[in-house]
């Protein structure tokens, strides 16, 4: 069915994309809200939050796509921007339990009081407002990716180098905010929230917005995603991921070309870790863990890399099978969820999307070789993407 | 001299209380059986005060936790294990005294607090001994618990010594013993001087034990020997950390070699290199358990079996990995991520079905257990050896890499391939073999790190991390820069450890890192030349 | 499940079907003459190697409990589910136990976070989660049982034993840098100094997950013994570091009879992994040794050797803790008639049961339970021998020595119903002051 709706058109798959999105961010909250539980129509709310928390994933692959695809960055890091969007929303959401603590301090937060904190450290202030918190959750992901871009590519570390570099980041900070020193809960994150904008989290019409939020989000930033690499731009990008050399002959400022891709999709993953925080109730150093960070890479890979809807398929794919296998398989999934990821690589290089855009393309330029005896023009799927 | 001897246990028997006066130790051990821990420290102490040198199989056993009492009679044995049952033997004759059921006997518990007691007691009590060895070791036991009931025995035994070593050990041990008895000031400033000379760490800690009681007058002769033995150390403290950052960095060193040859040499992102290192300690607790149950006598040789073992096991997992998988991935080094990172998911899953998810346990070899001292250091066995295993495992890789027809055949095909293979070289076999010795290296890398650090399925992913920093760090294809790049970590890591915590040092050091790969953005050996640029 | 055409063959189609496909197999599964309860233990990833320890004696209770015919005449069906080591992944699958599987009760978690990380999930689905090890205290939840110890049934009669019988002066608090510890060694401090103990005299040292490299520290301690006073160590070091800890230990000459180490997370399991000839006479702090001599021990290890066909398999606390709050649960279900939450929740409370040390733990009104304190000491063979016993301690959730939660006790009787009542303003703190 996937097949179907690729084949049908190359021009107008994104548009589809986001109408079905928005489909979603509509019919699913409907169905679970409107339709009583009997029914076979009706959608658990378990259901919805476990598709809510594969959508946020879906955001998140969807970042790293628009580096690694489009701008041959590979982040091992992404987890990092994710992962500090989450705390953002977080530390919002704790300041928003105010006295409904157990221990009734309506400044700190439980750990703080039982750590014996006296008072809110200053990086705390401001976060009990709901603009400001969104404000940081683009700006705090966005920053690091500045400086860290800054650095790295004007020094033109490219490659594996920054690769590793970036699983130095997102290492570096998970050891960071392990530490109950930093002020952010250590090991046991933040959760137990309360309340989102005075709507109580748990709460089934929270959720369901919850859910429309991330539909809607994830169309936008695919939106968005889509308009940078369609613009002249994103031939640039392209460019760069596959002659960085040239292109710099060329007189493009590669560094800068870089940069604003990877805060962009920098941000993307911050929103996209805010969105993931109050669906699944906590966020702690282990979303930082470099194994996290992987799994998007896989994700994406497993999807169709340099393809915008691929990161979407693979990342829910990938999800929905782990949440399936580890409930039905606990002991053996990791052979399942290895095995695909070997076999996604030797027999589906290009990802599942990638794999079925290239068939077409092939058979679509076969035709047009027998039509008008001027097929040569294959050309990569990614470049067919750009078009 | 005997006389002498026996008139200071009369002297220490009239001293400790009247009830003492019993001289047959051995209505005293069987009390041993009903006592609780207050009272068998009480009884210890008289057992001692007998001076009766046919107690020290009994105390001995008692520290060990063989002592049992027969429930049948109430009288106390020395037990040992025969089968299902126990040998009992008469703690004072050591005749034996038949076997019983296990259940027919109970254990006498003994607690850290009586062991103390006993060591010390047996300190005084085996300083005359004929043998040497008991004579040295029982000053030390003097030396490291010191009480003033033993500064007598001291002397007496000190003026019967004729070993130079001994005697020094037990003029200390008579030092430390006089610090806290009743004698003169001169005496005891004179054994202050002794006890700076010892010098140490336990040096400090008997002399400030001894501050508060002390006369007034020799505080500040404790002050002076403690700032001297404090100065000394100071430097040995930096020496230590310099010997602890080469350990570390020994061990980063042996975790990340195997990866400088599949990553720095083939450019593979071996992402189940880890788990090489954790099948390599596997190996090491497989080849144990066999010794274990068929040759316990070859236990020390273990390791020594275990290297080859490993490399065969793992490089044999290399290659089928190297043939299955990775070959038909090259030139597209990001997907060997995916791919391997798959690879390790299955691998640590296959290991916590076959084995258990929990720790195994693999034994130090005696020769790789303990410490000694060297100077004001500590060096324990284990380090040391790891120290040397990892420089030999780089010399000998490099002297391969660099002398032999294989080393060339590799080095030919990762500078460039065709040309190679247009040479006549079997590229696709080189590439195998050297993924399979890339392998093998982390293989055995893993008997040695069994040695320091947990057996479990999750061993290999706590290095990963590490090995691709370092390997980064050094320089991607020169292992020059692995061996520079592991050690300068290990020592940077052990320098930040004391002032800024274990935690704050390691996230210093991948900032460091990060900030370093700006500067320098191949690493510190760089490869020169236009192959970089592919 | 044909909602699926109403949307066509498209994206959402997938994601859909990807995500309920879940809900069909489970669904599939259901049967009606059980009572299913939730295992919710990592089976992966980095606590597998505690957890999946658990889950086997989980396991066990189930088929014992269905040998003696089940709960309510019906038998039990424990569902198994892999949370991998993953916090948000263990409130999405309490979640799938609770709506989805309709378990009556999940037994789970181990680390604190995990439990942080469902707390939420219990509280809101209402059902009910036993929790089997030792913890930090500052909660009480009216939908978990903290069958495994609070600080003051582990950590300060441990201190209290090294400052009585040994004659500790001096207190190194050494743990990993996670909640536990940090509460614990925050405790600790507060309860030492109140015994006179001098702030120099005490130093706290942290360190990451899964540190290895322990020279540094173990010399950091040497050297802090060597001060003249007696010193012991406080490890609340986390499971997988200690094997490196002890190796460094031994190897460095630090001897049980000079500087002591006692343990709050070192069990018969951790010590498997060791050889521990050089470490005899170190200590730990549990609720239940292996060695205990009781008839229930016995007949619970002969039971687990069978269970798991190895007869070297070890018995540990939170198998203990599991066990208690396993025969808790069933005892109060059988009590209550029916396994519905509210039902079970009111039963349960003054529940007792048999313990595995020759006594009887009972079910608490803040939801923890009574359990004797042992004191170990690490034997040449793995196991412990105890050196002292303390009479059954009521799990204290609220510490006493921190100032904030001193004036907080947890009462889930009616009419009081309050996991954070505040004595001294006289009102229940989690409903908003």
């Amino acid at each position: 069915m996937i097949s179907g709706f690729i084949l049908r058109a190359l021009e107008g798959k994104i548009v589809v994309a986001i109408a079905i999105l928005l489909g979603v961010a509509i019919l699913v909250p409907a169905l679970n809200l409107l339709v009583p539980a009997g029914s076979a129509f009706h959608i658990p709310t378990y259901v919805m939050a476990l598709m809510g928390k594969y959508l946020c994933y879906a955001l998140l692959a969807l970042a790293l796509d628009l580096v690694w695809g489009y701008c041959g960055i590979l982040s091992l890091g992404h987890g990092a921007f994710f992962a500090l969007g989450g705390y953002a929303m977080g530390m919002y959401l704790m300041r928003q339990i105010g006295s409904r603590g157990v221990y009734g301090n309506p400044e700190l937060p439980d750990f703080m009081v039982f750590l014996n904190w006296q008072e809110l450290p200053w990086f705390w202030h401001g976060f009990d407002m709901f603009w400001f918190a969104m404000l940081m959750v683009l700006v705090v992901p966005g920053l690091l990716a500045f400086v860290f871009g800054w650095f790295a590519f004007r020094s033109r570390v490219n490659g594996v180098y920054l690769s590793i570099i970036t699983q130095a980041m997102t290492y570096a900070l998970m050891l960071a905010f392990f530490r109950n020193d930093m002020g952010f809960g250590g090991n046991n994150g933040l959760t137990d929230y309360k309340d989102i904008l005075g709507f109580p989290v748990q709460a089934d019409g929270t959720r369901a917005v919850l859910f429309a939020m991330s539909a809607i989000m994830l169309a936008l930033c695919l939106l968005i995603a889509s308009g940078i690499v369609r613009s002249k731009f994103g031939k640039v990008l392209v460019g760069v991921r596959d002659a960085e050399s040239r292109v710099r002959f060329l007189g493009f400022r590669v560094e800068h070309i870089k940069l604003f891709t990877f805060v962009v999709s920098a941000m993307m993953a911050g929103i996209a870790g805010a969105l993931f925080v109050p669906q699944v109730g906590i966020i702690n150093p282990g979303e930082f863990a470099p194994a996290n960070s992987i799994e998007v890479v896989v994700w994406t890979a497993v999807g169709g890399r340099g393809t915008l809807i691929g990161p979407i398929i693979g990342a829910v794919l990938v999800n929905a099978g782990k949440s399936f296998f580890t409930g039905a398989f606990p002991e053996f999934w990791l052979y399942a969820l290895g095995g695909l990821f070997i076999a996604v690589t030797l027999f589906l290089p290009k990802g599942i999307v990638g794999t079925i855009q290239h068939g077409f393309s092939a058979r679509k330029a076969m035709k047009a070789a027998r039509e008008a005896e001027k097929g040569r023009d294959i050309g990569t799927p990614m470049a067919q993407a750009a078009e | 001299m005997l006389i002498r001897f026996f008139s200071l246990v009369f002297l220490l028997l009239s001293l400790a209380a009247p009830s003492l006066a019993q001289s047959d130790p051995k209505p005293l051990i069987d009390a041993l059986g009903k006592a609780d821990f207050k009272q068998a420290e009480a009884l210890i102490g008289q057992i001692a005060a007998t001076g009766d040198p046919r107690v020290v199989p009994a105390l001995e056993a008692f520290a060990e936790g063989d002592l049992y009492v027969r429930k049948s009679d109430n009288l106390v044995f020395i037990a040992k294990p025969a089968g299902a049952q126990f040998t009992l033997v008469d703690p004072m004759t050591s005749e034996e005294a038949g076997q019983v059921a296990k259940a027919a006997v109970t254990k006498i518990r003994v607690n850290n607090n009586l062991r103390r007691v006993i060591r010390s007691a047996l300190g005084g009590l085996t300083l005359l001994s004929p043998d040497r060895a008991v004579r040295l070791s029982a000053a030390d036991a003097v030396l490291r618990s010191p009480s003033p009931e033993n500064l007598e025995l001291v002397e007496a035994a000190l003026a019967k010594e004729t070993d130079a070593e001994v005697k020094t050990r037990m003029e200390e041990a008579r030092a430390v013993s006089l610090l806290s008895s009743d004698r003169s000031v001169e005496e005891k400033r004179a054994a202050i001087e002794t006890i700076r000379n010892y010098g140490g760490r336990d040096a400090i800690g008997i002399l400030r034990a001894a501050y508060g009681s002390v006369d007034a007058s020799l505080q500040p002769d404790i002050d002076d020997a403690v700032a001297s033995i404090e100065g000394e150390l100071a430097l040995w403290d930096m020496a230590q950390n310099v010997w602890y950052g080469l350990s570390l960095g020994s061990v980063l060193l042996l975790a990340a070699i195997g990866l400088a040859i599949t990553f720095g040499v083939m450019g593979i992102i071996n992402m189940a290199h880890g788990e090489m290192v954790m099948l390599g300690a596997y190996s090491t607790f497989v080849v144990q358990e066999v010794i274990r149950t068929n040759a316990p006598g070859l236990f020390d040789w273990s390791l020594a079996i275990a290297l080859p073992v490993a490399f065969l096991v793992t490089g044999a997992v290399g290659l089928v990995l190297e043939r299955g998988v990775i070959r038909f991935l090259y030139g597209r080094p990001l997907e060997t991520l995916l791919a391997t990172w798959g690879v390790s998911l299955i691998l640590q899953q296959a290991i916590r079905s076959i084995f258990g998810p929990t720790n195994r346990e693999v034994g130090n070899p005696s020769w790789m257990s303990g410490s000694f001292g060297f100077g004001g250091m500590t060096i324990t066995w284990n380090r040391l050896w790891i120290i040397a295993f990892s420089l030999s495992i780089f010399v000998a890789l490099l002297v391969l890499l660099k002398r032999s027809a294989f080393g060339l055949q590799m080095r030919a095909v990762t500078q460039n391939r065709r040309m190679a293979s247009s040479m006549g070289i079997r590229t696709p076999w080189i590439d195998a073999f050297t993924f399979a010795l890339g392998s093998g290296i982390a293989g055995i890398a893993g008997v040695a790190l069994s040695q320091i650090d947990n057996v479990s399925p999750n061993l290999g992913q706590s290095y990963i991390i590490d090995s691709f920093m370092v390997v980064v760090f050094g320089g991607v294809g020169n292992l020059w820069g692995t061996l520079v790049g592991a050690m300068s970590l290990g020592i940077l890591n052990k320098f930040l450890e004391p002032s800024v915590g274990a935690v704050l040092g390691k996230i210093l050091v991948l900032v460091l890192i990060i900030l370093f790969i700006q500067k320098r953005p191949r690493g510190l050996f760089a490869l020169k030349g236009r192959a970089v640029e592919a | 499940m044909n909602f699926k055409p109403s949307i066509g063959a498209k994206l959402g189609g997938a994601l859909l079907a990807a995500a309920l496909s879940t809900t069909a197999f489970h669904g599939a599964f259901a049967q009606e003459d059980t009572i299913k309860i939730g295992v919710l233990h990592s089976l992966s990833g980095t606590m597998a190697i505690s957890e999946t320890t658990l889950k086997d004696a989980m396991l066990m209770l189930v088929e014992e409990q269905n040998k003696k015919g089940g709960v309510l005449g019906k038998k039990l069906e424990a569902v198994v589910v892999d949370p991998a080591s993953d916090w948000p992944l263990f409130a999405e699958k309490a979640r799938q136990l609770i709506s989805q599987d309709k378990v009556a009760a999940v037994f789970g978690c181990w680390t604190s976070s995990s439990r942080k990380s469902v707390l939420p999930v219990f509280e809101e689905l209402n059902s009910i989660l036993f929790y089997p090890v030792q913890y930090e205290g500052e909660e009480s939840s009216r939908n978990i049982f903290y069958t495994g110890a609070a600080p003051n049934q582990q950590a300060i009669p441990a201190v209290d034993y090294l400052m009585n019988t040994e004659g500790v002066e001096r207190w190194v608090l050494a743990g990993t840098d996670y909640v536990y510890p940090q509460t614990t060694n925050k405790i600790l401090k507060a309860y030492l100094m109140s015994k006179g103990v001098a702030e120099e005299d005490i130093m706290i040292n942290y360190t990451p997950f899964g540190h290895s490299d322990w020279q540094t520290i173990v010399t950091d301690i040497k050297n802090f013994g060597s001060a003249g006073k007696k010193t012991a160590v406080v490890s609340t070091i986390n499971g997988d570091a200690n094997v490196p800890f002890y190796k460094e230990l031994a190897n460095q000459g630090v001897k049980a009879e000079d500087i002591p180490v006692v343990a709050f997370s070192v069990g018969e399991e951790e010590l498997a992994g060791l050889d521990t000839a050089p470490l005899v006479g170190h200590l730990a702090a549990w609720n239940y040794f292996q060695s205990v001599e009781s008839e229930a021990n016995a007949e619970f290890i002969e039971q687990w050797h069978a269970f798991t066909k190895n007869d070297k398999r070890v018995t540990n606390d939170p198998m203990e803790a599991a066990y208690i709050g396993f025969n808790a649960w069933v005892k109060a279900v059988e009590a209550a008639g029916t396994t519905d939450t509210d039902a079970v929740l009111d039963s349960i409370i003054g529940v007792s049961i048999p313990n595995l040390s020759g006594g009887t733990s009972t079910v608490m009104p803040n939801h923890h339970i009574t359990k004797p304190v042992l004191i170990g000491e690490i034997q040449a063979d793995g196991q412990f021998e105890i050196v002292q016993e303390t009479p059954a301690v009521v799990g204290d959730e609220w510490s006493d020595y921190l100032p904030d939660s001193k004036d907080l006790i947890a009462d889930w009787r009616k009419p009081m119903e309050c996991g954070n009542f505040n004595v001294a303003t006289g009102k229940c703190g989690g409903k908003g002051s």
